[in-house]
Formats: C-alpha cells, sequence, structure tokens
C-alpha cells in the first residue's frame, strides 16, 4: 500500500472526513477548490493534527494508534501550491536545504539535470517566473531525500507550455524513483493524465 | 568649537552606558518579543503590559523602581552585592540598567513586528524538508526578522542615549560615571557658566541621535525596506 | 434658555480666578514644609493661597533668568539671588534676607552615633567604600555650602572622590533615608524635617559663609498678593512659621 489514509478534522466552518487506500505510483485526490485537499496534504505531511484517523504511507505509521511523527520525522517531499522558495536563501541553497540527511538519493547534478536548474542556481526566489520557483521547489522536495511526494496544485499558476513540460517531469520522476506521489488537482484533464489511481473529493 | 576632555569623557560613557545597555538587553528583548508573538498563554496580554510599563510610565517612577529593587539596600541589589560583587548604585553599571530597561519596550516591539511578519509556512516547508524546530528558527524565523532585531537595537541605542529620568533618579548624577550626555547638559544648565557647555554638548546629541536614525534607516533599507521601525 | 444659562454659568466660572489670581512662588527645596505652612495661614486670612514650587535655587534662578513668569524668588544662598538681580529681574527694595540655617552632617536614623565635626575630623575613615550624599557641589547651594564647610576643614581632597551631588538638597536627603548613602550633607531644617535621618554632627559656622534665605518681589510679578504675601513671610508672624520648622529668624 502507497497511501493509506482516513483522517477527520474540524476546521473553523467545515468538517473533513477524508478515507482512502491506494497502491497507485501517483494517486490523484481530485475536487473542487476550497474541499480541504491542502488540508489532508497537511494533515500526512504533520503540519496539521487530525482530530482522530490512521495515516500510513509506504508501511510506515506517521499517525495513529497513539503515533504522531512531528514533520522532519515524516520524510515527506512536499511542493507546495506556492512554491514556498525561502525568500533569504538563493536557489542552490533552497535546493540544498533539505539535503543534509546522511542517505541522499539522488544527488543536486541530476536533480539539476531532470529539472533544468543549472541557470537558476544563483539566483534569488523573487526574480523566479512561477513556472521556475515550481521547479525549484520539486528540486528541493526531491532532493531531501523523501519516502514520498506531496504534490498541491503543481501546474496551477503555469501557462499551457510551462506545465506540459512540468507534467513530463513529473512523469519521470515516477517512473525513475518508484515513490509514492500523492497529488491534488482540480483539473480533470492532469489528474487523467498522471493518476493511477483518483480519490474524489466533495465538500 | 572643540570639545574638552571632560566633553570626550562625558560622551565615551554616554556610548558605554548605551551599548552595553542595548546589547545586554537584546537576548532578553527577542525572547520576549517571540513569546508574545507566537506564544497562547493565559497572562500574556498581562506579559505584554508589564514589558510596556517603562514607555508609559514617568521615568522618574520608573527610576524610583530601579532603586528599591536594584539599590545597595535593595532586595536584588543586596543580592547582587553580596553573591557577585556586582554593585549598580552610583555606577555605570546602573546607568547601563536603567537604559536598557528604558530601551526595552522598543526594542520588543520592533523585534516582535518583524517575527509575526514572518511567513509561519515558511517554518512549515523547513519542517517538512527535514528540520528540527530549532533548525527552522536559526535558519528561517531567525535571518528572516532581522529587519527588526537593527531596528530596535538602533532604536533602543538612540533611546538610551537620550535617558535622563530614569538614569538621575536611580543613580544620580556622578561624573564619570553615570552623568550621560542629558545628565551633563541637564547639570551645565545650572552652572552659573554653563551656556557654552549646553550649546556643545546639545550639539554632540544631535549629531548622534541623527547618525542613529540615518544608520537604522539605512539598515531597513538593505534589508530590503518593508520593515517598519514602530 | 437653558442653554444660555450654561453659557453664562461656564464665563462666569472661568472669569473666577481672574479676581484673585495667586501668587506664583519658586522656592528653594528646603523650604518645603515651612512654606507650606505659612502658604496655609496666609490662606486662612482670607487670601488666595499662593502657588508653591519647590527645586534647587540653582534650577529656579537659570528659569527666572529665562523668563519664567514668577511673583517671588526665595533662594537659599545669597550669589544665586545676585545672579537674577544682575539679570535686572528683581524690584528693587524688596530683597530681604529673613531666616538662616545650619549645616549638619546626618546618617540613616538606624545606624546614626554621633560625632565631633573639628579640622581633620576621620570623614574619609567613616565613609569606608560608601558616599557622601550632598547638593551638586558647584550649583546647588547646599552643596555649595558643603564643599565649603569641608574645604576649610581639610578634608575636601580625601573625600571628593565619594562625593554624590544630588539635583537639590532634598534628592540628597532621600539617599541617606534609604540607606544608600552612609552619610549626607543638609540642612538642619531637612534632619528635622525628616524621620529617617538623624543628624550626626553640626558644622561650625565658621566653617562656610552663613547661610542666609533672601526673599524678593520680581519685576516679572503680576498678582496683586504677590508683595503682601512678601511682607507677611518676612513679619514676626512669618518668620515664626519658619522658626518652628527650625530656621533661624534674621
Amino acid at each position: 500500500m502507497s497511501f493509506e489514509v482516513d483522517v477527520a478534522k474540524r476546521l473553523s466552518e467545515a468538517e473533513i472526513a477524508v478515507s482512502f487506500a491506494s497502491d497507485a505510483g501517483v494517486t490523484a485526490l481530485f475536487g473542487p477548490s476550497g474541499s480541504g485537499k491542502s488540508s489532508v496534504l497537511n494533515m500526512i505531511a504533520g503540519l496539521l493534527a487530525p482530530d482522530r484517523g490512521k495515516i500510513v504511507v509506504g508501511g510506515e505509521t506517521l499517525f495513529g494508534g497513539g503515533v504522531n511523527l512531528p514533520p522532519e520525522a515524516r520524510h515527506a517531499g512536499y511542493v507546495f501550491q506556492d512554491a514556498r522558495l525561502f525568500p533569504h536563501l538563493k536557489v542552490r541553497a533552497n535546493l540544498l536545504y533539505g539535503a543534509d540527511r546522511t542517505d541522499a538519493v539522488m544527488p543536486l547534478d541530476e536533480v539539476v539535470a531532470l529539472l533544468g536548474l543549472g541557470p537558476l542556481l544563483g539566483r534569488w526566489p523573487r526574480t523566479l517566473s512561477g513556472g521556475e520557483a515550481q521547479r525549484v521547489a520539486i528540486g528541493r522536495a526531491l532532493l531531501s531525500n523523501p519516502h514520498f511526494l506531496l504534490l498541491d496544485e503543481p501546474l496551477a499558476s503555469l501557462d499551457r507550455a510551462r506545465a506540459e513540460e512540468i507534467m513530463a517531469m513529473i512523469e519521470r520522476v515516477r517512473d525513475a524513483l518508484k515513490l509514492p506521489i500523492l497529488y491534488v488537482s482540480h483539473n480533470r484533464a492532469e489528474v487523467d493524465r498522471l493518476a493511477g489511481q483518483v480519490v474524489a473529493i466533495h465538500r | 568649537m572643540t570639545l574638552s576632555p571632560d566633553d570626550w569623557e562625558v560622551i565615551r560613557l554616554s556610548l558605554k552606558v548605551a551599548i552595553v545597555g542595548v546589547v545586554l538587553t537584546l537576548p532578553v528583548a527577542f525572547g520576549l518579543a517571540y513569546v508574545l508573538a507566537r506564544g497562547r498563554f493565559p497572562g500574556r496580554i498581562l506579559l505584554d503590559a508589564i514589558v510596556h510599563l517603562p514607555l508609559v510610565l514617568p521615568p522618574v517612577v520608573t527610576g524610583w523602581i530601579l532603586l528599591i529593587l536594584f539599590g545597595r539596600t535593595g532586595p536584588i541589589g543586596g543580592w547582587l552585592d553580596r553573591i557577585f560583587g556586582v554593585t549598580l548604585m552610583f555606577r555605570w553599571t546602573g546607568a547601563a540598567l536603567a537604559a536598557a530597561v528604558m530601551a526595552l519596550p522598543l526594542m520588543v516591539r520592533a523585534i516582535r513586528l518583524s517575527i509575526e511578519a514572518v511567513d509561519r509556512r515558511l517554518e512549515g516547508a523547513a519542517r517538512s524538508l527535514g528540520a528540527s524546530p530549532w533548525r527552522a528558527f536559526r535558519t528561517i524565523t531567525l535571518p528572516l526578522s532581522l529587519p527588526g532585531v537593527w531596528a530596535g537595537l538602533v532604536l533602543g541605542f538612540a533611546r538610551s542615549l537620550g535617558e535622563f529620568g530614569a538614569t538621575i533618579s536611580f543613580v544620580s548624577n556622578i561624573p564619570g560615571q553615570t552623568r550621560t550626555l542629558p545628565i551633563a547638559i541637564y547639570t551645565a544648565l545650572q552652572l552659573p557658566d554653563g551656556e557654552s557647555a549646553v550649546v556643545r554638548l546639545a550639539l554632540v546629541s544631535v549629531a548622534l541621535s541623527l547618525g542613529a536614525l540615518v544608520a537604522s534607516e539605512w539598515l531597513v533599507r538593505r534589508q530590503g525596506g518593508r520593515a517598519h521601525v514602530l | 434658555m437653558p442653554v444660555r444659562r450654561l453659557v453664562f454659568l461656564l464665563l462666569a466660572l472661568l472669569a473666577a480666578p481672574a479676581f484673585a489670581a495667586p501668587p506664583l512662588v519658586l522656592a528653594a527645596a528646603s523650604l518645603q514644609e515651612s512654606l507650606n505652612a505659612a502658604a496655609d495661614i496666609w490662606a486662612a486670612r482670607h487670601h488666595a493661597r499662593p502657588i508653591l514650587s519647590f527645586a534647587s535655587s540653582s534650577l529656579l534662578a537659570k528659569q527666572i533668568d529665562a523668563g519664567a513668569p514668577a511673583d517671588i524668588f526665595i533662594s537659599a544662598d545669597e550669589p544665586w539671588m545676585d545672579d537674577v538681580a544682575r539679570h535686572g529681574l528683581v524690584k528693587l527694595g524688596t530683597r530681604v534676607s529673613f531666616i538662616g540655617n545650619r549645616l549638619v552632617l546626618v546618617a540613616p536614623a538606624s545606624s546614626a552615633r554621633p560625632i565631633a565635626i573639628k579640622p581633620g575630623f576621620p570623614l574619609a575613615r567613616l565613609l569606608g567604600d560608601g558616599k557622601l550624599a550632598m547638593g551638586e557641589v558647584n550649583s546647588v547651594p547646599a552643596g555649595k555650602y558643603g564643599k565649603e564647610a569641608l574645604t576649610r576643614l581639610g578634608l575636601w581632597d580625601a573625600i571628593a572622590s565619594h562625593v554624590v551631588g544630588a539635583d537639590n538638597v532634598r534628592s540628597a536627603l532621600a539617599l541617606v533615608e534609604r540607606g544608600e548613602a552612609p552619610y549626607g550633607i543638609v540642612y538642619a531644617t531637612d534632619a528635622l524635617a525628616s524621620k529617617g535621618v538623624k543628624i550626626v554632627g553640626v558644622f561650625p559656622e565658621t566653617s562656610h559663609a552663613p547661610i542666609t534665605y533672601p526673599v524678593a518681589l520680581l519685576t516679572a510679578a503680576t498678582s496683586p498678593d504677590a508683595e503682601g504675601f512678601r511682607r507677611f513671610l518676612i513679619s514676626a508672624a512669618g518668620k515664626a512659621v519658619f522658626r518652628r520648622y527650625g530656621f533661624q529668624p534674621k
């Protein structure tokens, strides 16, 4: 099982309850904006605590049965919808932020080549375009030796050409690294192309 | 217009008192700013109010409270004297304490604003990349809140340079020890022929204050310009 | 019309003080209790009670020189009144030195032991590493008298580094009351007014210039009551009030 998720959380007005199990390479969480998809990712990453439930990823229990691993122990490669690059660090330092864990899966050069980040390494995040920032965010997540990837609408702010490029990259990553990937989107076309299994979320 | 050796002694003393006062206050101010910015505990509002007391109390009252607590016969002052041999009364160390107490609220405000402006989601991103809470603080929160720290330091320094009421009611007016710039001007005002000294020292005071304000502006711009001082 | 009546009442209230503007008296800090008592008696005689402001004579003189709109000035020494007179701010013929004082050495009430004050008495040894609280020795009258006395007694050089020069004689007194300074030099009247200190010695009158308090009307005076209050102060009845507090009528 890549993902076994069964969580519930009460957030100001709404209650989020999600339950799914998946063994696919890419699992998609599909639903309209505001249906709580990002909150589910935050719970899996350990940035938000569910009220109750269980989270098991790649066979490892992250939450449930008395266990609640802190984010830094979950080895999630989380690519945020807004990239969330550290503004006071250059691209190179952003990429390497999570990389000082001893068991590196992909060396820097490979990730840079895979994502075409060479020309960006010496730049400041605020000088990057949306697409460039998104690529750096993916690279940063990959370089932190993740056991799984969480992608939150990674193509949302991109134009068609860029979105195509990134989708192709995600496919390459999916095929090359064999990591469980949870992909959140409200775009049916993306989901159909990338996902092995689709989990629909309603309001 | 040249400065006399006495004038230089006053300036050196003022700088020493202000720098020591502000440097020692910085960790306390940062800690308080962090707790007030991020903490959710009962009594937070009370703590906030206490931190701001020196800003709103008449300085003479603050000086009097310091005198009661830190004087030779006071509970904390007596303890410091017995255990560490540290005397604050009538000494520049007491003047530095008075300056520190008066500068604290300004520093806490500036630093707190800066900490509050740090996007907590960046800290979340750092945690997801494997950073412990301490590492996330050290590499993300702290560097991003530096503009407020600089602003606080300069503000606190300028406030300390101008500190008068609390200093004179706590540690009196001792040349070479507690006669800082504003107190020296006040003393000169009361001397029969003090006018020329008053003018000299007042000009020095204006120059130092302007210098501090210009430095503060420059630091803020260098850091990216969005940080406000108050 | 109720509004019209209210406006009339308001105007009447605002105008009332103008009918009996009390005199503003700037007085040396050591006169706090005694001058207040004198002002009370004056007010009991159906006059507007004078407004009293106490500080070191040095500070007051500087304020008057700078144009402070006061009616009467009472200084703790002659030089500061001379200073005001040199600026042409004293009304001629109104300056009278009406009371005197003595200079004393005090200690906190809990530790006070009598000492004979004579040339060469062991003040430095008594102070140890403690401070001697005095008025600022270059400006405050009590400080100037004190320095003069200690110099005449041959002690100034030995203890100069121990001196804490306070803003005014009352601040010096407060330091001794609190025990922050083991000894202080203040006026006999200050010691009498305070329960926290005791007189341990009296400075011989030969060791310093006579301590006299000149009172004068200022040229800036506007209150019609000012001259009357000044006359009361220098009268036998006025001086009797000060004698009760330990001053010597002149």
